[in-house]
């Protein structure tokens, strides 16, 4: 956990699965000017951005 | 704006996570080097995104988008003229005297290459320095809560700063670092889709610049004069004053971001550190000043977007909130504020672990208490953090009740530091400078810096000596201070080092150009050699400028 790949690796998967949450189980939500179910798009991103920190460093232990 | 029960819970998810990684990091800690300066261990990917991040401050941020919508793409100066060359020549010819010496600080490194003296001129004026400006982002950050969201000013500030100094007083500079990195992808992730979405939203870039007058997207069309384009400067002294001076000024001297690049764990991985940092520095006007541009286009086309007004135009200050609110839907808006808040906390942590280094080897080991075991100065330097997280407080709320010493203080500040870059540039490559010569040139050139204040005017400021000559906008005399500070310090080190004793060169291996070993690197592939990297990193920079000509 003091490897920060982890800790940031669990910190966006974690932000990027609410995220999804909120957009899968609540997708009318949206912002005065957005149309578009932002919140599931940034939360994909934020779980592979994740992903690909814990691949890593398990990659290298 | 208002914030539903998801978005404070991804506030404190991130208070969790930023004070776990403090608190893991506590057991690396067991000696005042490991807590000061991460016992050099640190890999160079962690510290060249700490390197960006921790001058990424919520001023920065929020400054940057409010530039952004009042001068449009000129803005982006700051990044590709005002920080890029600067970073590409600490890392390529300063770092190997910075590293070399095994100096724990820059005040250090004068201390070694020319006296006691600069060193304290240099560590007193950098410590309170540091302290106010982490106190000024502080209420800034106060200020916004308050006005965007209706949070208490005082709970705001005191929640963050506790927050920074658990993790700073937990662990150390590796946690500060540690947690920026965090912090930086944060705010590049929560950032990134107010861009995309704004800027979609206005048309795409096509779009915006058709609705704007021209000069709001290029950098460079407009500024053959000052009456040409809003910010009233001109090219000679935007690359001279800002690109030259202050740039050089700031990314090669202040230990703030020095301090990342020493904690490196090679030499090799030092003189990286502000070249990686360089890549992503020149793409973050992407994502803070763009969305300033595109909120501007947004308010011509009447979609509901509109800028809260301020005097005769707007309060620019305002415009990532506003855009936040309008465009990031509960749940985003959530990471769009954490990622404000971790722009504020790697700012103010960069301030504290600087302060902390700076006060616990320059100040306190060098003149109030000499030679005493480890575990003392480790102990001063814990102590010096909470100390410096309560003088910040204190400069916050200063700052709510006189806001125009503030204005003065950074004033002065910026006397100090206009002619800094001079005493390092001849310090290391001129084994003929000296003590003498260094310390009489820096109290020079800040005497310079407040003369040429006195003698000029700008919109209202300076000329309290006498009116010389009017500036049409204080960035432009902020530019030529500058230069006057930079050209006066400059001569009068060269005059008075050769008027004075030069250092016996046995005493100053590893601290100047041709006394010093560089580092060889043509064995390393291309990606590790620093020569390589900038050049790529040049060439990428130019076709930047090129493109928004």
């Amino acid at each position: 956990m003091d490897d920060l790949r982890v800790s940031s690796g669990l910190f966006f998967s974690l932000l990027g699965l609410i995220l999804c949450a909120v957009g899968i189980f609540s997708p009318a939500t949206r912002a005065p000017l957005t149309e578009v179910n932002v919140n599931l798009y940034t939360g994909i991103v934020m779980v592979v951005f994740g992903g690909v920190m814990l691949w890593l460093a398990r990659r290298r232990v | 704006m208002t914030l539903g029960s998801i978005d404070y819970f991804i506030i404190a998810l991130y208070f969790v996570f930023v004070l776990g990684i403090g608190w893991l990091l506590k057991r690396r800690v067991a000696t005042s080097e490991d807590f000061l300066t991460s016992g050099r261990s640190v890999p160079v990917w962690i510290t060249s995104l700490a390197f960006v991040a921790t001058n990424l401050g919520a001023q920065e941020m929020i400054g940057m988008c409010a530039s952004g919508a009042k001068y449009g793409m000129m803005t982006c100066h700051f990044y590709w003229v005002g920080a890029i060359p600067a970073m590409l020549f600490v890392g390529v010819f300063m770092m190997p005297f910075y590293y070399g010496s095994r100096a724990r600080s820059v005040p250090e490194y004068l201390k070694l290459r020319f006296d006691e003296k600069t060193r304290t001129f240099n560590a007193v004026s950098f410590a309170v320095m540091t302290v106010f400006s982490s106190g000024i982002s502080m209420y800034a950050l106060g200020l916004l809560f308050e006005l965007a969201l209706g949070w208490s000013f005082t709970a705001s500030v005191l929640l963050s700063a506790v927050i920074v100094l658990i993790y700073t007083y937990l662990g150390g500079l590796t946690s500060a670092i540690y947690n920026e990195v965090l912090q930086f992808f944060l705010i590049v992730l929560g950032s990134a889709p107010l861009a995309i979405l704004a800027v979609a939203k206005a048309g795409g870039w096509e779009g915006m610049s058709a609705r704007l007058p021209e000069v709001m997207s290029r950098a460079w069309k407009y500024t053959g004069s000052y009456s040409a384009n809003p910010m009233g400067v001109e090219i000679f002294g935007l690359v001279v004053g800002l690109g030259f001076v202050l740039s050089f000024g700031y990314w090669c001297t202040n230990f703030l971001v020095v301090q990342r690049a020493l904690a490196a764990n090679s030499m090799s991985a030092a003189r990286r550190t502000p070249l990686i940092a360089a890549f992503p520095k020149m793409f973050i006007p992407f994502i803070v000043i763009v969305p300033g541009v595109a909120a501007m286009a947004l308010m011509k086309m009447g979609v509901g977007y509109a800028l809260p007004p301020k005097g005769e135009g707007y309060n620019y200050d305002l415009a990532l909130t506003t855009l936040m609110g309008q465009f990031y839907p509960s749940g985003l808006l959530g990471v769009g504020l954490t990622a404000l808040m971790a722009s504020f906390m790697s700012g103010m942590a960069g301030n504290v672990t600087a302060f902390n280094t700076v006060w616990t080897y320059d100040i306190y080991q060098g003149h109030i208490r000499k030679g005493a075991p480890d575990s003392h100065y480790l102990w001063v330097g814990r102590m010096s953090t909470i100390v410096a997280v309560a003088l910040s407080i204190g400069a916050a709320y200063l700052a709510t009740l006189y806001n125009n010493i503030m204005d003065l203080l950074q004033l002065v500040f910026g006397f100090v530091n206009a002619p800094l870059f001079a005493t390092f540039l001849l310090g290391m490559f001129w084994k003929r400078a000296t003590g003498h010569g260094a310390f009489t040139g820096l109290l020079a050139g800040t005497a310079a810096a407040s003369l040429t204040h006195g003698l000029t005017l700008a919109e209202g400021k300076g000329a309290w000596l006498g009116n010389l000559h009017q500036f049409p906008s204080t960035m432009a005399q902020n530019f030529w201070i500058a230069i006057f500070a930079w050209t006066t310090c400059c001569l009068v080190t060269i005059l008075v080092s050769l008027m004075s004793r030069a250092k016996p060169v046995a005493e100053l291996h590893n601290l100047v150009y041709g006394v010093t070993e560089i580092p060889r690197t043509g064995d390393a592939p291309w990606y590790e050699r620093p020569g390589t990297l900038a050049i790529l990193i040049a060439v990428i920079c130019i076709l930047l400028n090129v493109w928004f000509w």
